[in-house]
């Protein structure tokens, strides 16, 4: 018995260490190959440790390449205002959903979660001749719209499903004070879910730093481009690819996002799990 | 807050129930009117415009599209790409889920058993999650870049130089493998991470009830851990079923759907028609069918899924 459980337990530690290999290695890969020259990335036998480590492609990402930051600029300016505009929308519809049962919910809920099932590209194809009529075409303002239309499903879900778990009673005893509807919802029940507010704003932000799809048909004004589109249309010539550059893109364009989500894990963890078990 | 004080008003006049139909109606407007004005209205406009010759210049002169008779698909259905974007598109979403829950499942359930630094590891576990998809795709090209790439390397070390040319993505036969590799890199945390939360929920008495009984792990896990899972397993595959039909920025930066059509899903078919030949109408065409697939698949999905529920 005593047998059976080491081996199992080696098994399972092997197993453990295989997926984590998989999934860790190639964020590592990439850091240090942004620290290598592409004399030494392009050696035949890789070295796994750089030899002679050096910041060259950051400094020369800041110097030469400094489009690059116009469009992750661009990025923090379409992700920052999409969150907040979807955070507080969903703060709206979620309370509306999770406290008043009328029978539109029903409706609504399936309006919803099926907008998340439709592929971005049927979208695209007339969003683009709809955004042109509504000259928000080549906008942050009509990617912004569209990107908040595509956040909404989720977020809706998670404020729904945190206001689900705030007990009528404080409510009502505010209402016995006087307070309006309105004073209930932002005063008194919205301080009660922050972590949900958190991990919806923090989720849309995520996801729309990570949009390209909607970038790359709405915007055409290079300055106005957003970081997934514009790495793909200036950095990723069909033949050429400078690799040290490209991974130093890969850092840089990471970074934000490692650092929001570790810093706010706990929420967003909670979130994630909120959202999607609701829908 | 404007609304704050156009409430006021009526909630001295109006009884309680009509004051919060009100009320109600007022804060989930606005998320239906974007819902409704950014992603229904164009997927029906995008219904629509596949039964008409609508080409880019359509909309530089705003003249409206004409009908077609239905040329947009029996178009594609001659043009042999169709089929061949369909078996490409359910090989991708069966391999990828499939793979993807065994390996979440695995990661899920030996986090779950107390192993050392489980906190530690389901945090780290979840980096690949938010690096954006574009630039995952960047990762797994270096790695399967064909002259310098890391994998290169290690298929000419294991064959002992026999081997010296290995390039996943541009073999036709082991594109669509590559992207997946790419694919499920990203998405096993979430998956992961979701069924862990699932797994949390499982009564542990009943396990050890179970262990008491003297049942192997095996009929543990098929007979209690599955069945209280089950909603969470639900909507996991559901979602990465979605997820993978839809799957598109990666596919299209890793291979563009080449070489040779090898990895050419619905969702780089429809692009490709709409927005590089600028036909949007035969690309709107290739969504409508993408669409009609989908709700197919994941009806037939729920489907078995109630099925198992009723034995």
């Amino acid at each position: 018995m005593k047998k059976q459980e080491f081996a199992l337990s080696v098994v399972k530690y092997v197993i453990l260490s295989i997926i984590l290999l998989f999934l860790l290695f190639p964020l590592y890969w990439v850091l240090i190959t942004s620290f290598k020259t592409n004399m030494e990335a392009y050696r035949s036998v890789p070295t796994f440790i750089p030899d002679a480590p050096t910041i060259e492609s950051y400094i020369k990402l800041f110097t030469e390449n400094n489009e690059f930051f116009v469009y992750y600029k661009n990025n923090f300016i379409v992700s920052g205002a999409t969150a907040l505009v979807t955070t507080v929308l969903a703060i709206l519809a979620g309370y509306g959903l999770s406290r008043f049962h009328f029978k539109w919910n029903g409706w609504v809920m399936a309006l919803l979660l099926s907008s998340q099932m439709f592929p971005v590209v049927s979208r695209m194809i007339s969003l683009y001749d709809l955004m042109n009529k509504m000259h928000l075409i080549n906008t942050h303002v009509g990617l912004i719209f569209a990107l908040t239309a595509a956040m909404l499903p989720f977020t809706v879900m998670l404020m729904a499903s945190f206001f689900d778990g705030v007990p009528r009673a404080v409510e009502e005893a505010a209402y016995v004070d006087g307070a309006t509807r309105m004073q209930v919802l932002w005063r008194i029940v919205t301080p009660l879910v922050k972590p949900g507010m958190l991990a919806a704003a923090i989720y849309a932000f995520l996801m729309t730093w990570d949009d390209y799809l909607h970038a790359v048909t709405l915007i055409q004004d290079d300055s106005l481009r957003t970081m997934s589109a514009g790495v793909a249309m200036r950095y990723l010539g069909e033949l050429s690819y400078d690799w040290s550059l490209i991974n130093t893109i890969s850092i840089v364009g990471t970074l934000p996002m490692l650092i929001l989500f570790f810093f706010f894990q706990k929420y967003m963890v909670k979130g994630l799990v909120a959202g999607a078990v609701k829908g | 807050m404007q609304t704050a004080a156009a409430k006021k008003e009526p909630r001295l006049k109006l009884n309680k129930k009509r004051g919060d139909q009100l009320f109600s109606a007022a804060l989930v407007l606005p998320t239906l009117l974007i819902t409704t004005v950014f992603i229904l209205v164009p997927v029906i406009d995008s219904v629509i415009k596949s039964f008409l010759d609508f080409r880019v210049r359509n909309i530089i002169s705003g003249e409206p599209g004409q009908w077609n008779n239905f040329e947009n698909y029996t178009r594609l259905f001659q043009g042999g790409k169709l089929l061949p974007a369909i078996g490409v598109t359910l090989a991708f979403v069966v391999g990828v889920v499939l793979a993807q829950f065994v390996l979440g499942m695995a990661l899920a359930l030996i986090l779950n058993s107390n192993v050392k630094c489980a906190r530690f590891i389901r945090s780290i576990m979840m980096m690949p999650w938010v690096v954006p998809t574009i630039i995952s795709a960047l990762i797994w090209m270096w790695i399967f870049q064909p002259q310098y790439g890391l994998l290169k390397y290690f298929v000419s070390v294991i064959t002992g130089g026999a081997v010296n040319d290995f390039a996943i993505l541009n073999n036709p036969d082991t594109a669509l493998l590559g992207v997946a590799i790419a694919a499920l890199w990203k998405q096993i945390p979430l998956t992961t991470l979701l069924l862990l939360s699932g797994l949390q929920n499982v009564p542990e008495d009943m396990l050890e009830a179970a262990t008491i009984d003297g049942a192997s792990r095996t009929k543990k896990f098929f007979a209690i851990v599955i069945p209280y899972m089950k909603s969470v397993i639900s909507i996991v595959v559901s979602m990465a079923i979605i997820e993978n039909f839809k799957q598109f920025p990666l596919i299209w930066t890793m291979t563009g759907g080449g070489p040779n059509g090898s990895t050419t899903t619905l969702a780089i078919l429809s692009y490709r028609e709409a927005f590089v030949s600028n036909n949007l109408g035969s690309g709107a065409a290739v969504t409508t069918i993408w669409m009609l697939l989908m709700i197919v698949v994941i009806f037939v999905y729920n489907r078995i899924f109630r099925k198992e529920d009723m034995d």
